[in-house]
């Protein structure tokens, strides 16, 4: 346990000085665009009549950070406005805090893809055991072979296809926008129905791309564990072919749950593809349109969101680790 | 079943691995008998078989090989070539104790000694759990542990020495009275050698056991056993009581392996390796004697006829010169 919590204390001191150097950097960035675009957004206030002090007071609630002052005082400012989640406010979006903007996209981005990763995790996860176990039979080979062509085909083709076949050729599947906007957003039985008819085709695209990295990867863990000595040794020991089994899976999945951690952290930035053929209004499509846009605040909140979401689930990823892993948990290597 | 000494006779038993060039013998026509309550011992260099031989014994040899003939009767089992299934896996653990090599991984790496105690009780049906744990902590004891600690610790935790007597309990815990150790003290200090094989002898008197020690360390077997059977290229070269084999080896080879034993006292100079190295699958000659290439006594024959075992008294000795002496 002591253990662990020293572990946690590290990661989270790591974490917000890593949190901190993007912030920083992505400060820096803003403020070094050619032209100035905060010092323009002033100029542009006051030349549309706005007093300088009351375009300097917008300028400075539209970036977070004020216009006036020294680099440094400026720096102060934006930090102190990170430590009460105030990331500004969005020009595109009426002015609207980033916090709220991003907060929506990200629930349009989260329901797919999470659903899509942990869905190829588990199908990924059977066939891969599968494939290991019947590695000589067709089957297996099927399996493999299978699961490295879709592990090669992009993710917007498969999404295009799915679309054009099952949106628009045969339409038993709605394949434009994440909800019906005919029910009551909220917890009843029409609304969750519509978001879930909705979620079909995205997560089904997503699970399609991702589901056969899984398969190689959990064949090749499954492998390795089987020649391990001590599954030799329970069979020698009579021991029944239920427990080999287990034996077997939990150390051939401890493996894979680094890489699963991993990617649910790349996954509010990943799914721009799936976003734009299925019209969701996710984090995707919108950090695109902030940058086409020159929405600078609403860029580096995206940018600091997803950046904190890697290094959360890094934490995440190695606390769990630590629980599952007894070799971690007592602080050894994990290759001994 | 009588739970005592179980006696087992091993008889022309012949294992193939599939390779490349077709099914190739890493065993080949071994006859060998385990007498109740003795302890045998097994040498011969690395790759003669030793290891294959000791998995034909739980009917276990690996794919991509398979026992091709022969037959080995373990009293209570009857042939274990011919168990499948559920016979089998209950008569490995219960009635077969199997001791890995020292320094091999022989426990799931995530889950304490306990937890795996608990699932081998399981595993061959054993009410009394808490009884185990009781003689497994006894037996640890026994064997110079603290049995709570070891219980409780996972692998990683354990010195290698360690490790090797959480395997013998393992073997010994459900009362199996066959037990077979492959390389028990391999990558071990010499101190805990000589404990592990302290240990090996003393639970072996005190619980009655039939005892099969392999190794590729002649001092190993001298310390600890009974009879004593020589290997080389998957044929048996030489057997019988340990002092006479090693009081005067017969076998060209069995010489050889004496020789290359580095004294403690004397001149190390002494110690001579054994010129050339021990056959593959692959290079194992077809026909005639195995060990003609390394050997000193070499004659014609040797290239076309493989020697049959000629057993004098409780000593059996393969070699074409030995044979011809004698009976010169
Ligand atoms: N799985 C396998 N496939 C092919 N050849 C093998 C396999 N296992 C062992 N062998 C070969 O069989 C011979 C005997 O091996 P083994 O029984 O492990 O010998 P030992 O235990 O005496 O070192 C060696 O030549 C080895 O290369
Ligand atoms: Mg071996």
């Amino acid at each position: 346990m002591v253990v662990i919590a020293r572990r946690l204390a590290g990661h989270l001191a790591r974490g917000v000085v890593m949190i901190l150097v993007v912030a920083t950097i992505s400060f820096f960035i803003v403020r070094s665009i050619p032209g100035d675009p905060i010092a323009a957004h002033t100029q542009k206030l006051i030349e549309q009549g706005m007093a300088p002090e009351a375009a300097e007071q917008a300028t400075r609630v539209l970036y977070g950070f004020q216009a006036t002052g020294s680099l440094w005082e400026q720096y102060g400012d934006y930090v102190a406005g990170l430590l009460t989640f105030d990331l500004g406010q969005s020009v595109t979006h009426a002015g609207a805090p980033v916090t709220e903007v991003l907060g929506e996209a990200a629930k349009w981005t989260v329901l797919p893809v999470l659903a899509g990763t942990l869905l190829s995790f588990l199908v990924g996860i059977i066939l891969g055991v599968y494939a290991a176990v019947k590695r000589s039979g067709k089957l297996g080979d099927v399996l493999a072979v299978s699961g490295s062509l879709l592990h090669g085909v992009p993710q917007y083709v498969l999404g295009l296809l799915l679309s054009a076949i099952f949106a628009t050729l045969i339409p038993i599947l709605p394949g434009d926008g994440p909800v019906d906007i005919l029910y009551e957003p909220g917890f009843n039985a029409g609304y969750i129905g519509s978001l879930a008819e909705h979620a079909v085709l995205p997560v089904a695209t997503y699970t399609l791309a991702a589901y056969g990295g899984w398969v190689l990867a959990m064949k090749s863990s499954v492998v390795t564990v089987l020649g391990d000595d001590f599954i030799l040794a329970a069979e020698l020991r009579g021991m029944k072919r239920s427990i080999v089994f287990r034996y077997i899976a939990r150390n051939a999945i401890l493996p894979l749950f680094t890489i699963l951690a991993l990617s649910l952290g790349l996954l509010l930035g990943g799914a721009v593809f799936i976003e734009r053929i299925f019209n969701y209004p996710g984090l995707g499509l919108l950090l695109i349109e902030s940058i086409t846009m020159r929405d600078y605040a609403l860029m580096g909140g995206a940018f600091l969101l997803i950046t904190v979401s890697i290094i959360v689930a890094n934490i995440l990823a190695d606390l769990f680790y630590s629980v599952i892993d007894p070799r971690v948990r007592s602080g050894e290597e994990v290759s001994a | 079943m009588a739970k005592q000494a179980p006696g087992v006779r091993i008889d022309g038993l012949t294992v193939v691995y599939k390779t490349p060039a077709g099914e190739l013998p890493a065993v080949r026509d071994v006859t060998l008998t385990l007498e109740p309550g003795t302890i045998t011992g097994i040498v011969g260099e690395s790759g003669s078989g030793k290891s294959t031989m000791a998995l034909s014994l739980l009917n276990a040899v690996q794919p991509p090989g398979r026992i091709a003939a022969g037959s080995v009767e373990i009293d209570g089992l009857g042939d274990v070539v011919g168990l499948r299934g559920e016979e089998l896996r209950k008569a490995r653990g219960k009635h077969i104790g199997y001791v890995f090599q020292a320094a091999q991984n022989s426990l799931n790496p995530l889950k304490t000694v306990g937890k795996q105690l608990l699932d081998l009780g399981r595993s061959h049906g054993v009410d009394d759990l808490r009884g185990l744990v009781r003689e497994a902590k006894e037996l640890l004891g026994r064997m110079g542990l603290d049995g709570a600690r070891v219980l409780d610790s996972h692998q990683h935790e354990l010195s290698g020495g360690m490790r090797q007597r959480v395997g013998i309990m393992l073997a010994l815990v459900l009362n199996a009275h066959l037990v077979v150790l492959d390389e028990p003290t391999t990558a071990l200090d010499m101190i805990t050698q000589a404990n592990i094989l302290k240990i090996v002898r003393e639970v072996h008197a005190e619980r009655g056991l039939t005892t099969l020690v392999i190794t590729h360390d002649i001092g190993v077997v001298a310390e600890v056993a009974d009879r004593l059977a020589v290997m080389y290229g998957g044929r048996l070269v030489e057997q019988g009581p340990t002092r006479h084999v090693l009081g005067a080896p017969r076998h060209p080879y069995t010489r050889g392996l004496i020789r290359a034993i580095p004294r403690l006292v004397g001149d190390i100079a002494e110690a001579q390796a054994l010129p050339g190295r021990p056959p593959t699958l692959a290079t194992v000659p077809k026909e005639g004697c195995v060990f003609r290439e390394r050997c000193p006594l070499r004659m014609d024959v040797c290239d076309t006829v493989d020697p049959e075992a000629h057993a004098d008294g409780a000593r059996a000795v393969a070699c074409h010169a030995v044979t011809v002496k004698e009976h010169a």
